[in-house]
């Protein structure tokens, strides 16, 4: 409680002395500043440039646990890090990058590109969108803390009981990953039931279901992914935490608990999760392949069949994370077939990229070159997961080196490229610049082939018996050579990554503004200038198909044709209550992690309940912006 | 339609039901009656052990029937979405549920 007090006091000066002292002007100048303006905003692309940084962020973050732990088994019996530490490393590393890297840039993306391409001006809900990014930040924030005070996680990013109870996970490692998890978690469920209602409710007039981009699609796919599989996950974590800190049983097994309880409800959210990271992924491919080639993208139809059926599919097939538990022969058999089903709609969507750069008119950019490179890598992690998805074969790959580099190679290969392919295309529409293509390039082949060189390998350190999760190898039993070419594989990703960051700096100090459309594009966030207004479109848009703007284009319009004439157009207000609702959780979190003492716990609870009451009870309409601003701004624009 | 300043929220009846006060003040105030009457049947013994789990389970039911209709509107027209989301969801734990307790 005293330690609060110091902490409020100490925050106060700070902010003080660089807003240029405490005086009567010192609530106007905190209000005026640019970080209270980022701290408070609602602007969906505002939050996405929150999403995506801070989810980059996290990306290096466990990047650099990755590089520590490639180095410690760069060479056998080495002791850089040894024993806790590396375990620490590996669930921090898995953890990271799931939960704080890859979902996070995910709902960057979403953010900035989804209202833009239904034509929307806003998210269904601003004030939750802001909570949402918070509570994950917040949760992320305490997670990483860790390191800190008291030990990170180290039972694995699964974290599997009975190793995860206290008896074997003493301290409060795991108490992080508990609540860091379900504070972050909370945010990531609203912003999927946010996105859905925006899908459903804000799309353009004209815009049906069947004219939605695929970016559009794959993320609402995703967003209703999130809203089934994310409560399996609180619920799991909420039980491992009454195990944990209120002496519970629900998986000690000697208490009359279960176990394996824990892997159901863990996979049942684990392998959606998956699918939530992979699909918007896909969706940026769509997009990127369609633009680059010219074309119109092969087999739409069947494509957002395939999304949903990936989707549907992705909650039937949980029991393949768990063939050598021992379930059973029936059971083991009915989900392969399952497992084995997703390879179509899988399939159907390679086969429809391939078909839509046939005949196209291709342009190698950076964005493509990701979207193209994607291809095989994905297809491989796909074929070995077809490999792993029969249980006599998995049997012998399970918890070795091969489910590694499977896992890596659509992780990796999926996500992390589209990612990379996202960034590079919408990078002008979210911060008015374009990336350097030369830096663009350089940064896709070191990473490509470092990307090869660190996990193709690792398909044979597992096919000789290296296991996967361990610290160090005996030498002269035929792995040095093998780890040795991983590790300098992961120094390719390495470079790739710092000439990103490096391009991102140079971008931010160049002058020139990036046009409204650079690629030549075909939805509608490219009928607006970059970046876009705040109320992204003066005057909503009338669609009149798939590709919408292509088609203006084609028919040799300047612009989309308005649907509604110019108005007053009604904006949310900025609010504070986002940030400091997830300061409420953070201080819960911290204080149910310290133990013994809910006293800090409480209170932070308490700040929770009365942000609410103060949101539930707030009068305030939001503002509106006249036609006479929306004019003068345009004509600035084209002047 | 000038001074349209708000984007129309697709497949809303434009008028509905009135729906009085007192409707939603029941429903809440049974709720919380059931949900006392459960941790009273799991605290004391005045029904017979092979009873507890059975009534618990149908004032669960009740509760999640009255949650439904009287403050999801879902007996009011163009609920088509929350069916559809309602109907995936009860799937989904359906099949996790089967899964979980045979296999």
């Amino acid at each position: 409680m005293g330690t609060l007090i110091v902490l409020l006091v100490l925050a106060l000066f700070l902010t003080a002395i660089f807003t240029g002292g405490y005086n009567k002007d010192f609530l106007d100048r905190v209000k005026t500043s640019k970080v209270w303006d980022w701290l408070t905003t609602v602007d969906h692309k505002k939050i996405a440039i929150l999403y995506f940084m801070s989810g980059f962020f996290f990306f290096i973050v466990g990047g650099i646990e990755a590089l520590f732990m490639r180095l410690q088994l760069i060479v056998p019996h080495n002791d850089l890090f040894v024993g806790d530490t590396f375990n620490e490393l590996l669930t921090m590393h898995g953890t990271t990058m799931i939960f704080l890297a890859a979902m996070p840039m995910i709902f960057g993306l979403m953010n900035a590109i989804v209202p833009l391409q239904i034509g929307a001006r806003d998210v269904a809900f601003p004030f939750v969108n802001a909570l949402g990014f918070w509570l994950f930040f917040a949760g992320g924030l305490l997670l990483n803390l860790s390191w800190i005070f008291g030990g990170a996680p180290d039972a694995g990013w699964t974290s599997y009981t009975s190793l995860a109870l206290n008896e074997y996970s003493p301290g409060p490692g795991i108490d992080y990953y508990v609540l860091g998890l379900q504070i972050s978690g909370i945010g990531t469920l609203i912003g999927g039931l946010n996105f859905l209602v925006t899908i459903i409710n804000l799309r353009a007039p004209g815009m049906t279901y069947l004219r939605m981009p695929l970016f559009t699609w794959t993320s609402f796919v995703t967003s209703a992914l999130i809203l089934f599989a994310f409560p399996a996950l609180t619920v799991a974590l909420l039980l491992l935490m009454f195990d944990r800190l209120f002496g519970a049983n629900f998986f000690d097994y000697t208490m009359g608990g279960s176990t394996v309880i824990w892997q159901h409800l863990f996979w049942i959210f684990g392998h959606p999760e998956v699918y939530i990271v992979i699909l918007p992924a896909f969706g940026v491919m769509s997009e990127v392949i369609s633009t680059f080639s010219k074309k119109r993208l092969f087999g739409y139809t069947s494509m957002v069949f395939a999304t949903v059926l990936i989707g549907f599919l992705g909650f039937m097939v949980w029991v393949h994370h768990m063939f050598t538990v021992g379930l059973g022969p029936v059971s083991n058999s009915l989900f392969a077939v399952a497992t084995m089903a997703i390879a179509v709609p899988t399939g159907i969507k390679v086969f429809n990229w391939l078909f839509t750069m046939w005949g196209g008119e291709i342009r190698f950019t950076t964005a493509m070159l990701f979207a193209v490179g994607f291809i095989p890598t994905f297809v491989m992690g796909g074929m070995t997961g077809v490999m792993l998805a029969l249980p006599p074969a998995d049997y012998q790959y399970q918890d070795s080196y091969f489910v590694v580099a499977h896992f890596h190679y659509v992780l990796v290969g999926g996500t992390v490229f589209g990612m990379f392919a996202g960034a590079y295309y919408w990078w002008p529409k979210m911060f008015g610049k374009l990336l350097d293509e030369k830096l663009g390039k350089f940064h896709f082949w070191t990473f490509l082939i470092g990307f090869h060189l660190t996990f193709f390998p690792q398909h044979f350190l597992g096919l000789f018996g290296m296991p996967r999760r361990v610290f160090t190898y005996q030498s002269g039993v035929g792995l040095e050579t093998i780890n040795l070419i991983s590790t300098i594989g992961v120094f390719g990703m390495t470079i790739g990554t710092l000439a990103f960051i490096y391009n991102i700096y140079k971008t931010f100090k160049v002058e020139a503004q990036a046009p409204a459309d650079p690629w030549n594009g075909r939805t509608l966030e490219w009928a607006i200038p970059s970046p876009p207004p705040e109320y992204n479109f003066a005057q909503l848009p009338r669609v009149r198909g798939l590709d919408p703007f292509w088609l203006e284009k084609q028919a040799g319009n300047k612009g989309m044709t308005p649907a509604e004439p110019l108005g007053s157009i009604h904006m949310p207000s900025p609010s504070y209550l986002p940030v400091l609702m997830s300061l409420g959780f953070f201080i819960a979190g911290f204080g149910f992690i310290a133990r013994g003492n809910y006293a800090v716990g409480i209170l932070g609870l308490i700040v929770v309940v009365i942000t609410m009451f103060m949101r539930s009870f707030e009068q305030d309409h939001g503002y509106h912006i006249e036609p006479e601003e929306i004019e003068d701004a345009n004509k600035g624009v084209q002047a | 339609m000038a001074g349209h300043n708000q984007q129309s929220t697709t497949n809303q009846p434009a008028s509905r039901k009135p729906e009085g006060v007192m409707k939603h003040l029941i429903s809440f105030a049974i709720m919380i009656v059931l949900t006392a009457l459960a941790f009273y049947l799991v605290a004391t013994d005045v029904v017979p052990e092979g009873w507890v789990l059975p009534l618990i389970i149908i004032f669960a039911a009740i509760q999640v029937f009255l949650q439904l209709f009287t403050f999801m509107h879902l007996d009011q027209k163009g609920s088509g979405y929350y069916t559809l989301f309602i109907m995936a969801g009860i799937l989904i734990a359906v099949v996790s549920a089967v899964g979980i307790i045979l296999m």
